[in-house]
């Protein structure tokens, strides 16, 4: 049946992969060059004015992100967003994972409407999120937006549709009932039962959750920004009016860690949970864009 | 039949009798959760909903609403515009590549490569991409200097980077990712059967596309198109780190907001409530469309 297919493809193979391949060409330039570029102008102290075959190769140097360095808002900015983003993964642990152990063992009857509310943070996004904090937090409690660590509960909130999902989905990779029946039939209690035999099981999902987390706050500008808070994102706009390059040298030192922690939740995502784990990653430009 | 069964485990291990108290008191167990949204999420949402319309004397009134809108047409006309625009190339350009990565059959990472890529990718935003491409499409932007080598000056129209062709050739950074990550799966799911049925009939390459692939992929670019729209349209840092007055909704808002501390002014409100009324149809479209996608998956 496949043989009239097959039997033509030997000829149409070359150009029918022309188009395909070009797409895939442009979208690698497309993709690339932004990252490269942006590294030549925080490691190459040359105008791009001067750049030609001749100075290819001259002035490369960490100068540039070892004077940011030394900048003074620079080792406390990015303490609070390291701060935050330790704060963020432990109140979204703290508060998914019992949440959505609960759901599984006692109310499954409960699971359509605890995952409509963790897709809410898509229909008010960040921009939205701020105006509720300036309209009903700012009058009323102006002490708890004073203090940096309000960003905490606002950015759980951010990262929650992705951070429940992937929780959600190594939940659902093992079989939570069976492990339970089999830890309380041996006379465990239900401390015990999470200790020992839940959280273990549950580590891959635990940690891929906790760099995406990481990776988000550390990358949030919209509410910082707002509320006028300094955390890392916010300096290095500032910071890049004062110096271009060093600027630039922060926004790739974001990238590469960025980077380094959503790769790595990708591992940790594929290995537990194959399939399930790309869904995971979609929408989650939402909290960032 | 999941919670038949779970009542009946538990009913089997403690008290019988109750079942039905018990199953009440269970929900409390949801009551952290649920009371941290009420207040970092709901109570928000209420707060500045309600704001939107309050006039000055705490009485009930449209005119915020109307206001936002008149005295913003400029920044809704750019938001829309270029949130359609980049949702379309995105749409269009995402599904080219995916199919293109799915098809790819010769490196054999290449896939997952394209896929592992555009998680990160559709996740950049803010500062570092508006950075990256000032770096590369900027007036002293590499790029700029390689493409007049080769004879084409970029500025030589109108182009500027913080305007509007410039805001939309960035967003395609994260906007053609989401899209792959939303189309792989719908590609994957196009069966070489399908090709075969259809050449077996007499179909050419061409008919297959008008009545069989683009017809199956139809529910998931149309999703994707709703959900990159939302996603265009609420995005913020972005716009602002490469133009901090530009004229697009989000950006007003933040504006609004940091100019009026005192909070009476209906204005940064309302516009936060039309983005969320455009957020909810979108998403709404896109979640309805995307159940209407998984159908071909399943079989």
């Amino acid at each position: 049946m496949a043989i009239v297919v097959t039997g033509s493809r030997p000829a149409h193979r070359f150009t029918r992969r022309l188009g395909p391949n070009l797409i895939l060409l442009a979208a690698t330039v497309f993709f690339i060059a932004p990252l490269l570029s942006m590294a030549r102008f925080a490691l190459q102290s040359v105008p791009v004015i001067s750049l030609g075959w001749s100075t290819l190769f001259k002035r490369w140097s960490w100068g540039a992100m070892t004077e940011a360095f030394h900048e003074p808002m620079f080792g406390s900015t990015l303490t609070l967003s390291l701060k935050l983003a330790v704060g963020t993964v432990f109140l979204t642990l703290l508060l998914l994972l019992p949440t959505a152990l609960f759901v599984h063992l006692r109310l499954p009857r409960a699971r359509s409407l605890v995952e409509f509310l963790t897709v809410l943070p898509y229909v008010v996004p960040p921009i939205a999120i701020v105006a509720g904090v300036a309209g009903l937090f700012r009058p009323n409690a102006r002490w708890f937006v004073n203090s940096n660590y309000s960003l905490i509960p606002f950015y759980v909130v951010l990262a929650l549709p992705f951070t429940y999902r992937a929780i959600d989905a190594g939940i659902r990779a093992i079989d939570v009932r069976t492990l339970v029946d089999a830890s309380r039939s041996l006379g465990a209690g239900w401390a015990t039962t999470l200790r020992r035999v839940l959280i273990p099981n549950l580590s891959s999902a635990v940690v891929s959750s906790s760099f995406l987390t990481a990776a988000v706050v550390l990358g949030e500008f919209t509410i910082a920004n707002t509320l006028s808070k300094r955390t890392f994102p916010t300096f290095t706009l500032e910071y890049a009016q004062k110096s271009s390059q060093g600027g630039m040298a922060l926004a790739l030192l974001t990238l590469v860690a960025s980077t380094a922690l959503l790769g790595l939740f990708t591992v940790f995502i594929r290995r537990r949970a194959r399939q399930r784990g790309a869904v995971v990653v979609v929408n989650a430009a939402e909290s960032q864009a | 039949m999941t919670t038949a069964t779970t009542a009946a485990v538990e009913g089997g291990r403690t008290v019988r009798a109750a079942p039905r108290i018990r199953r009440r008191l269970s929900w409390l167990g949801l009551v952290p959760f649920l009371a941290f949204l009420l207040v970092f999420l709901l109570l928000p949402t209420y707060g500045f909903v309600r704001k939107a319309f309050l006039d000055v004397h705490d009485h009930f009134t449209w005119t915020g609403m109307s206001d936002a809108v008149s005295k913003n047409r400029t920044a809704f006309r750019q938001s829309i515009q270029l949130s359609v625009l980049t949702a379309f190339l995105g749409a269009v350009l995402g599904t080219l590549l995916a199919y293109a990565a799915a098809t790819a059959k010769r490196p054999r990472w290449l896939r997952s490569l394209v896929s592992a890529f555009s998680g990160v990718a559709a996740n950049m935003g803010g500062v570092v991409l508006a950075f990256a491409f000032i770096s590369l499409l900027g007036a002293q932007g590499l790029g700029t200097k390689i493409l007049k080598t080769i004879g084409f000056d970029l500025y030589g129209g109108r182009f500027q980077l913080f305007s509007f062709a410039g805001i939309a050739t960035v967003y395609m950074y994260f906007q053609i990712p989401l899209m792959v990550l939303v189309t792989l799966p719908a590609i994957d799911g196009l069966k070489e059967s399908w090709r075969e049925a259809s050449a077996n009939l007499g179909g050419t390459t061409w008919t297959y596309w008008r009545r069989v692939g683009l017809p199956v992929l139809m529910p998931s670019m149309l999703g994707g198109f709703m959900l990159l729209f939302a996603n265009a349209f609420s995005a913020y840092a972005t716009a602002f780190a490469l133009n901090a007055g530009a004229n697009l909704v989000p950006v007003k808002i933040s504006y609004y907001l940091q100019g009026d501390i005192s909070g009476k002014s209906p204005m940064p409100f309302a516009l936060a409530t039309w983005m969320i009324i455009f957020m909810a149809l979108s998403m709404g479209a896109y979640f309805l469309l995307r159940r209407r996608a998984e159908r071909w998956r399943s079989s």
